[in-house]
């Protein structure tokens, strides 16, 4: 992609009045080299709403940690019923669920171990289609989650592949087309001071949103095992019950890998369409339904009417999928031209988004809650216990006196297939677990993983031990308990170590290692304080992975600078803060980000560095700082605006009209600008030193 | 094994700077960075001044041993009494005789301090002092 990028192009250096700006605005789209990816740029627009200002929560990690490991919901319709949402411009009915799914509409109550009732408002679930669950069961260990055969064939068809997340390249690739897309936005406006933190922190956070996204299906963890499923036939049908009959066996037949258990729940949907058939009879047979399978079923009606019966003022447009995997977003920036905006009406929305949040509501989450209690009674409980504790002592003491076989057959762990069965404690254990931090009852979350990581590595699974690590330590951060520099140190680092090394050295699951550790930063980076240097420690053990790409890497870089900017000092000293090293972290960022010649990043990535080094006066400092600021054709712009309001707030406006930047030799004036504020401070003499000194670094750096 | 030894101020400004290499084991005492090292050193031991400030008040004596890591070099760090650091970046470990360094350029700073020319914070352009920075240097390191 980046040797596509124009490399290293200066900044236009006229000032960017109103006229100049528009014709550099044309000049631009005119000059620009064309490839694959600019004819798609108008779909990458309407994706992901790169212009409009992101959520607010977008900022909050916790939330975006919380969000990404929520109970999955398997899809498994009639044909009737797909066809009846691609009428409404869908792929499928997932497809149609999928956005109403990621953020769920109201509160969801939630009961916990103790009995306790917590309120969430900002409860998700996950819409996948059951056939994708079963056709990506042999392909995770691999990797390879792009449909690599056919894929120009099925996107001819308007269905899609089956995408799953878990590719640190795909995700790379997806963040590098943003950039390139917001670079060219941005060489176009002068940036301002409000929106560059924004801008700064929304590209990590894609990354680390889409790294969280579509959590690839492995047996060592069930977050991506679906807990129920919807099973859903419309009144077009001629005899819909038989067919939900159909639809349940075929499901049960489908191809799932072995590790999958089967035992979710089915929750059954009626799709009326109001525009073609009668209500009356949709009721009857809906009743008729009740009687069949109980009460995890509900009646959604749609209208069918098309375009000619819905206005368009009670057209909603529906929401973009946030949590969708970067393969699939990657897809649609490349095929998916001109995908119009997809709308519903007004009644449609509000009645998918009550099917959602009914079935969650009312049949998921007690589901969940059920299994959890059955699971912590029957099996955990048991592992707890004396007895329990005995059992697994004496298959670890008297087991390993004898041959390996024997180790392997009396432990349910499967080596040949590097899982556990679905029916065995361990795996069961493992489910409750996920279950319980995905009803956010950390605290039990947490105890099971304890009693897993033991179990775990007495068996050699590897994978599953990293996976309870990492999910142990995640669990006890998250418990929001305090934690002690002491627990910090003694629990979850060896914790993240561990999970780390059985990741990379035993099962070289980059992509889960490095998920395990992003995470983990994020977390502790919010606690502040000791933690928030130990976030930064393990940033640095991510950059040093190597398991990313220069934008992976840039990105981490420079997420280690916002570890530290995080940590504040105490009184008027700021002792403890760590203000110079985030400076130099986001120095490097910016060297980074100028190899692959990302300026408008590394401007931005200066414009936080510079002020920790403005007064410097360590020779090759100063020299490094200007090359970098030549290179990166950086303008002080955004500083000297902030600055000088601070010195008109500070000192009343007194000198600061000295050094107003006239815009037209901007690059000799940065030089100028910076020094003549540090005369302020120091001497005329000095001030001359330091100017022969900067430049004879500078010229060395040329020359170099 | 290459040293960057710097001496930092009281307004984060250096006063003195050295590279040299180790004189132990046949080394010739000459340092041995790359031209791009040369600006990560100075970076890295400026950084490192976050976390000499934070150890001093945890720290009884003058010499904090190894502040900071920055992937295989090591910073350690003298703090004098006037709050100027000593700060000497290397790659590996070498607790006692970097004391001993630092106790000696202690002892050349002290005397430098006592020239009633020379004001705190000023720069260090003797050429007495750098010869006898050297000195030590090769002595110990």
């Amino acid at each position: 992609m980046s040797s596509a990028f124009p490399s290293l192009r200066t900044r236009p250096t006229l000032p960017a009045g109103g006229v100049s700006k528009a014709t550099s605005v044309y000049l631009r789209s005119s000059t620009t080299p064309v490839h694959s990816s600019v004819t798609s740029l108008n779909s990458l627009f309407n994706q992901t709403n790169l212009n409009s200002p992101r959520p607010p929560e977008d900022e909050d990690c916790k939330g975006l940690v919380r969000r990404s490991f929520v109970p999955c919901i398997a899809v498994h319709v009639a044909d009737d019923t797909n066809e009846l949402a691609r009428e409404k411009g869908f792929a499928d009915f997932k497809d149609m669920l999928r956005p109403y799914g990621e953020s769920i509409q109201g509160r969801i109550t939630i009961r916990d171990s103790q009995g306790i009732s917590t309120t969430h408002d900002d409860y998700g679930v996950r819409f996948v289609s059951l056939t994708d669950v079963a056709g990506s069961g042999e392909k995770w260990e691999s990797g390879a989650s792009r449909p690599m055969n056919g894929s120009s064939e099925k996107a001819a068809n308007g269905g899609s592949g089956v995408f799953q997340g878990g590719s640190v390249e795909e995700v790379e690739e997806l963040v590098n087309l943003h950039m390139e897309r917001a670079e060219e936005l941005n060489e176009t406006s002068l940036p301002s001071d409000g929106d560059a933190p924004a801008f700064n922190q929304s590209f990590y956070m894609l990354y680390l949103r889409r790294i969280l996204s579509a959590l690839p299906l492995s047996p060592h963890e069930t977050f991506s095992h679906p807990v129920a499923c919807v099973i859903a036939t419309s009144s077009r049908n001629a005899n819909p019950i038989d067919s939900l009959r159909n639809l349940y066996n075929s499901g049960s037949r489908l191809p799932l890998p072995d590790y999958l258990s089967t035992d979710y729940l089915r929750y059954y949907v009626f799709v009326h369409d109001e525009d073609r058939d009668d209500i009356k009879k949709s009721t009857q047979l809906f009743d008729q339904m009740k009687k069949h399978f109980g009460l995890h079923c509900h009646l959604l009606r749609l209208r069918s009417g098309g375009a000619s019966v819905i206005s368009d003022d009670d057209a909603v447009v529906v929401p973009k999928s946030q949590w969708i995997s970067a393969a699939e977003e990657l897809h649609g920036i490349h095929y998916d031209d001109q995908q119009p905006t997809a709308c519903l009406p007004d009644s449609d929305a509000a009645g998918i988004q009550t099917v959602v949040r009914e079935m969650t509501q009312v049949s998921v989450i007690p589901f969940m809650e059920r299994c959890i209690a059955t699971w912590n009674d029957q099996v955990a409980s048991r592992r707890r216990g004396i007895s329990g504790r005995f059992i697994s002592m004496s298959k670890r003491y008297f087991s390993t006196s004898s041959s390996r076989n024997s180790t392997s057959s009396s432990s349910n762990y499967d080596a040949l297939h590097q899982s556990y069965p679905p029916s065995s404690p361990e795996a069961q254990m493992r489910k409750l677990a996920d279950y319980a931090f995905m009803v956010r009852d950390w605290r039990l979350a947490h105890s099971i993983y304890e009693l897993l990581r033991t179990d775990f590595n007495n068996d050699k699974a590897w994978k599953y031990h990293a996976g309870a690590q990492e999910m142990a330590a995640i669990s006890l951060i998250l418990t929001g308990t305090g934690l002690t520099s002491k627990v910090r140190a003694d629990t979850i680092a060896p914790m993240l170590d561990l999970s780390c090394y059985s990741y990379l050295s035993r099962c070289s699951a980059t992509y889960h290692a490095l998920r395990c550790l992003l995470v983990a930063v994020e977390l502790l980076r919010i606690r502040g304080g000791g933690a928030a240097d130990e976030a930064a420690t393990w940033a640095i053990r991510a950059r040093d992975m190597n398991a990313q790409g220069t934008i992976g890497h840039a990105l981490i870089t420079e997420r280690v600078g916002a570890c530290y900017t995080i940590r504040e000092g105490i009184g008027s000293g700021a002792w403890g803060a760590r203000k110079r090293k985030a400076a130099m972290w986001k120095m490097l960022a910016a060297g980074e980000w100028l190899e692959v010649a990302k300026l408008a990043q590394s401007r931005r990535c200066l414009d936080a560095a510079l002020p920790a080094y403005r007064g410097s006066r360590f020779l090759h400092v100063h020299g490094f700082m200007e090359h970098l600021k030549q290179q990166a054709g950086y303008t002080p712009l955004l500083m000297d605006l902030q600055d000088g309001r601070r010195r008109k707030g500070g000192e009343g406006g007194g000198e600061e009209d000295s050094d107003d930047e006239e815009g037209v030799e901007i690059q000799s004036e940065t030089l100028h600008a910076g020094l003549k504020r540090k005369s302020l401070i120091v001497g005329r003499e000095v001030e001359r030193e330091v100017e022969n000194e900067a430049e004879s670094g500078l010229n060395r750096f040329i020359d170099c | 094994m290459s040293f960057y030894f710097a001496i930092v101020g009281t307004k984060d400004n250096p006063i003195y700077e050295a590279e040299f290499g180790t004189s132990k084991q046949g080394g010739d005492g000459v340092a041995r960075f790359r031209e791009e090292q040369r600006s990560m050193n100075q970076f890295i031991v400026h950084s490192s001044l976050d976390i000499v400030e934070e150890v001093q008040w945890a720290t009884p004596t003058m010499y904090m041993k190894c502040v900071d890591k920055f992937n295989n070099l090591q910073v350690s760090c003298f703090l004098t009494a006037g709050n100027i650091k000593f700060l000497l970046l290397h790659d590996q470990k070498a607790d006692d005789a970097i004391r001993q360094f630092f106790t000696d350029v202690y002892d050349l700073y002290t005397k430098t301090l006592m020239n009633p020319f020379y004001e705190v914070d000023m720069r260090i352009t003797s050429g007495v002092f750098d010869g006898k920075v050297k000195q030590a240097a090769k002595k110990y390191l």
